[in-house]
């Protein structure tokens, strides 16, 4: 473990690493890998971001940790993910398990077409069995853990669809939270929001913090400062840097993250 | 206005007039048929109609009872065959090989059902199931009605499903759900208004089907119930009155006639309102 | 490492374990469900693959007596002594010419209605009449042989057709063509029937195809002063060229195989006569005519019908989807 820590310069040992990621390179189809020999780590309950261009790889890493990306053929991945310590983009991982331990939660809120109530009960229902009260209390725990619970009490019966556009995003989260995942992943969660549910929500993810590990993708550079304790930057399918995000967005050790940080490009 | 601007105006006007006269003209015929249709049926379509059976030739009164239930039970089986395999190969195109190659084949081949000359499903279902029975059934009749169903199912349970967002299909996958557990609680439930729509549709378009049944199901004159045997049904038995000479025959014939076009019309504005407009072809 | 594994171990573990667990017992649906859909995405394809088979099967007698001879037999007497002669060349030759007429009225009428329905008509009676036409498609064929022996027949045997023999008596092939005596179960009958029926189809399609037409194109045209007709003639209709003849294959395809709106109104008479107005008869209507009291090399001959009837189809219907295929990839770009 030790000799494994040390050979990724960023991590910090006394810190727990949730995710590590090795020597990983995603291919869509054939042709160039969209990601190239990406190495870093997440760290148990911290907030990591990743910033960069569009089209510079960093939802497809997303997508790498929860393997999202099989569900469309030509697409792969090599190299190592290892969510504690085990690989999970090898063979015999039981990747439903593994999306169960890492949840997304996606740029446009989609709730699914039922209830509010059953938006949340659905997940629970694949993993648990439990009676009706007990049910009634996870679902109220997870809308309470996205501060939706005040909003939605009296109307659990309504469809998810009626719910304004913060609204179903944090329905999006309370759903991913009820099946409790210890990591989550949010793909630009507020980019389809008004700047009102975005503070809610950069809110909520910065509550949960202390509870998960949360890996962030954003275009929103202030967001990224606000509200994460590392930051990523990806260039053309390549990481450039990763450090404390502090240290990112005020004296970054590469020229590119500079220059993309004060918007001279991207 | 310069005379070249203005013969074009002319030819624009013409060639528009011509348009409209079309359309006059074609929509006039369909109404023709359509007061025909109500003129003569109309006279027949009485309490009596859905509760005697049908008469023999040059008798009086009578109804359709028989060939009513006859083609209800029909449409139900073949519905009933046609629809969940018709689903289930729409679902496989759409969801588990919507990136592969054979997709593209039977989508192919199933547009190809979806017209194919009704008269070559019943010789089909002749050939397949008639000859192997030793005899004309209404369950051969039913399988001639399925075949007819099937592509139409599978037809719009792919567009339907095609339209669900494919960011709710992750969603549901994020949480760990199982593929077909995600299909069956999250797609099929997103598309359910359009799966409905198709399932209208395919009953609509198997219950006006005479040709198929000509040589499956046949008909005959009396109740029954028995799917080893023929089975009376309202197209075939109209087909078989209207061409004979006793009014009284041809009276139900034409009532009969209008009792399926209303169903099928019904069918059809129900499948277009809920699916609000385009007919999935 | 092993430690660290333990201590992470020690939490997670169990509630992991045992979510395993649950999902697990989803395996076994998960795969027949699957396998379902396979089976029935395959039955498709055996279903086609079925009804040649089938078809072949049936036909092989007649194949076997008649062999190409079929095709240009004219003769068809399933009673005659020692052997029965059939030939198929009358139904053929009726299925393709009632359909060519057919689309030849059809197509113009059907292109019209749609280019008045896309361009011309007020938007609030776009709708309305375009929902009336798709639900006239929806009739059953049945309906449309039931006006045509009692109505449209009766109309044309006594005052259209006997005005068009006379006026083209002394004209050389026409005179042919047209010639009388008129009667209510006729070639030309049932090419009108077909034609009235395959016309909302028709008008469907064009328009649905019409609609693909990018809106900016439109506007560029008429922004360039373009007279209505000119952006159908100039814009709308080379756009959608392959579309619009994809549709009117299609509708070829459904012309060639009607049979009950075909049946009632033709005569079901297999002598080929040189004017449209004499009797004739289709492979379909032959088929649902005599099929039911056939046997032996009879009922082979009607299904070798059958077969060439699906071959023909096919292949049309094959030719429609490619065509319609290629304007949705343009459209897809």
């Amino acid at each position: 473990m030790n000799e494994m820590m040390r050979a990724d310069a960023l991590t910090h040992d006394s810190e727990g690493v949730k995710i590590a990621i090795r020597n990983l390179n995603f291919y869509y189809g054939s042709g160039k890998p969209s990601l190239k020999n990406i190495n870093l780590s997440l760290l148990t309950n911290k907030v990591t971001a990743f910033i960069g261009p569009s089209g510079c790889g960093k939802s497809t890493l997303l997508r790498v940790l929860n393997r999202m990306y099989q569900l469309y053929p030509n697409q792969r991945a090599e190299g190592e993910v290892l969510l504690d310590g085990q690989n999970i983009l090898g063979p015999g991982v039981d990747v439903n398990l593994l999306r169960a331990r890492v949840g997304m939660v996606f740029q446009k809120p989609t709730p699914f077409p039922m209830t509010i109530f059953e938006n949340i009960a659905f997940g629970i229902r694949l993993y648990e069995k439990l009676p009706k009260s007990e049910m009634d209390a996870r679902v109220e725990e997870a809308l309470r853990g996205a501060a939706l619970w005040d909003e939605v009490k009296d109307k659990l019966d309504a469809s998810g669809l009626s719910l304004s556009g913060g609204q179903q995003q944090r329905l999006c989260i309370a759903r991913t939270v009820a099946i409790k995942p210890e990591v989550i992943l949010f793909d630009e969660p507020c980019s389809a929001l008004d700047p009102i549910s975005t503070a809610k929500v950069e809110e909520l993810m910065d509550e949960m913090s202390d509870r998960y590990t949360i890996a962030i993708v954003t275009h929103n550079m202030q967001q990224a400062a606000r509200i994460s304790d590392k930051t990523v930057f990806m260039y053309l399918g390549e990481m450039v840097e990763m450090d404390d995000t502090d240290k990112i967005f005020t004296s970054p050790a590469q020229k590119r993250t500079q220059d993309y940080i004060t918007g001279r490009f991207g | 206005m310069n005379p070249f601007y203005a013969r074009r105006r002319r030819t624009s006007s013409i060639a528009m007039a011509l348009c409209l006269g079309a359309t006059i003209f074609g929509l006039a015929w369909l109404t023709l048929i359509l007061f025909t249709l109500f003129w003569n049926g109309f006279a027949g379509l009485t309490v009596a109609m859905f509760t005697e059976m049908t008469p023999p030739p040059n008798a009086q009164g009578g109804g359709l009872l028989n060939a009513i239930v006859g083609s209800l039970i029909l449409t139900v089986l073949g519905i009933g065959v046609g629809a969940p395999i018709g689903l289930l190969a729409g679902t496989y195109m759409a969801e588990y090989g919507r990136f592969s190659k054979i997709t593209s084949v039977i989508r192919f081949i199933n547009d190809i059902l979806l017209s194919a000359p009704s008269i070559i499903i019943g010789l089909f279902v002749y050939g397949a199931v008639v000859v192997p029975m030793g005899g004309f059934s209404g369950l051969a009749g039913a399988l001639a009605l399925a075949v007819i169903a099937l592509p139409v199912v599978v037809r719009t349970t792919e567009d339907m499903l095609l339209l669900v967002p494919t960011q709710l299909r992750e969603a549901a996958v994020a949480l760990g759900m199982p593929q077909s557990y995600m299909i069956r609680k999250i797609t099929w439930r997103a598309a359910r208004v359009g799966l409905v729509t198709g399932l209208l549709l395919a009953v609509a378009r198997v219950s006006g089907e005479t040709a198929p049944l000509l040589f499956t199901a046949l008909s005959n004159q009396f109740w029954s119930v028995d799917l080893t045997k023929t089975m009376a049904n309202l197209p075939v038995t109209i087909n078989n009155f209207i061409n004979n000479p006793d009014p009284n025959w041809k009276r139900l014939a034409w009532a009969g006639a209008l009792l399926i076009t209303l169903a099928v019309l019904s069918l059809n504005i129900v499948a277009r309102s809920l699916s609000g407009g385009r007919n999935p072809k | 490492m092993t430690d660290m594994i333990l201590q992470e171990g020690a939490v997670e573990a169990p509630t992991n374990a045992w979510r395993a667990k649950a999902l697990a017992s989803f395996k076994l649906g998960d795969s027949v469900f699957r396998l379902l859909a396979q089976i029935a995405a395959a039955t498709v394809l055996l279903l086609l693959g079925g009804i040649i088979i089938s078809l072949i099967i049936g036909a092989w007698p007649a194949i076997s007596t008649y062999g190409f001879d079929f095709l240009t037999t004219q003769r068809w007497a399933p009673n005659a002594r020692p052997n029965p002669v059939l030939g198929g060349l009358g139904p053929i030759y009726g299925t393709l010419i009632s359909s060519v007429i057919a689309l030849l009225i059809a197509v113009p009428v059907g292109l019209g209605i749609s280019i008045f329905l896309t361009e011309l008509c007020p938007q609030w009676l776009r709708r309305p009449v375009g929902v009336a036409v798709e639900l006239l498609a929806g009739i059953p064929s049945i309906i449309y042989g039931m006006w045509g022996f009692f109505v449209l027949g009766p109309m044309l045997a006594d005052s259209i057709e006997p005005a068009i023999v006379d006026a083209v008596e002394n004209i050389p092939v026409l005179n042919v063509i047209f010639a009388g005596p008129a009667s209510n179960l006729s070639l030309f009958n049932a090419s009108l029937v077909l034609a009235i029926m395959i016309l909302p189809f028709v008008t469907a399609i064009a328009r649905d195809v019409f609609n693909t037409v990018p809106p900016v194109l439109k506007e560029a045209a008429y922004g360039l002063g373009c007279t209505t007709w000119e952006v159908v003639r100039r814009v709308v209709i080379p756009y959608t060229r392959v579309g619009v003849i994809g549709g009117v294959m299609l509708a070829l395809g459904r012309a060639l195989g009607e049979t009950m709106a075909v049946t009632f109104v033709i005569g079901n008479s297999f002598r080929i006569t040189g004017s449209i107005f004499g009797p004739g008869t289709t492979i379909s209507a032959a088929i649902a005519s005599e099929f039911a009291e056939s046997r032996d090399l009879h009922q082979s001959a009607l299904i070798l019908l059958g077969l060439l009837l699906f071959v023909l189809t096919f292949f049309v219907l094959a030719a429609a989807r490619l065509m319609l295929m290629r304007l949705e990839r343009k459209q897809g770009v």
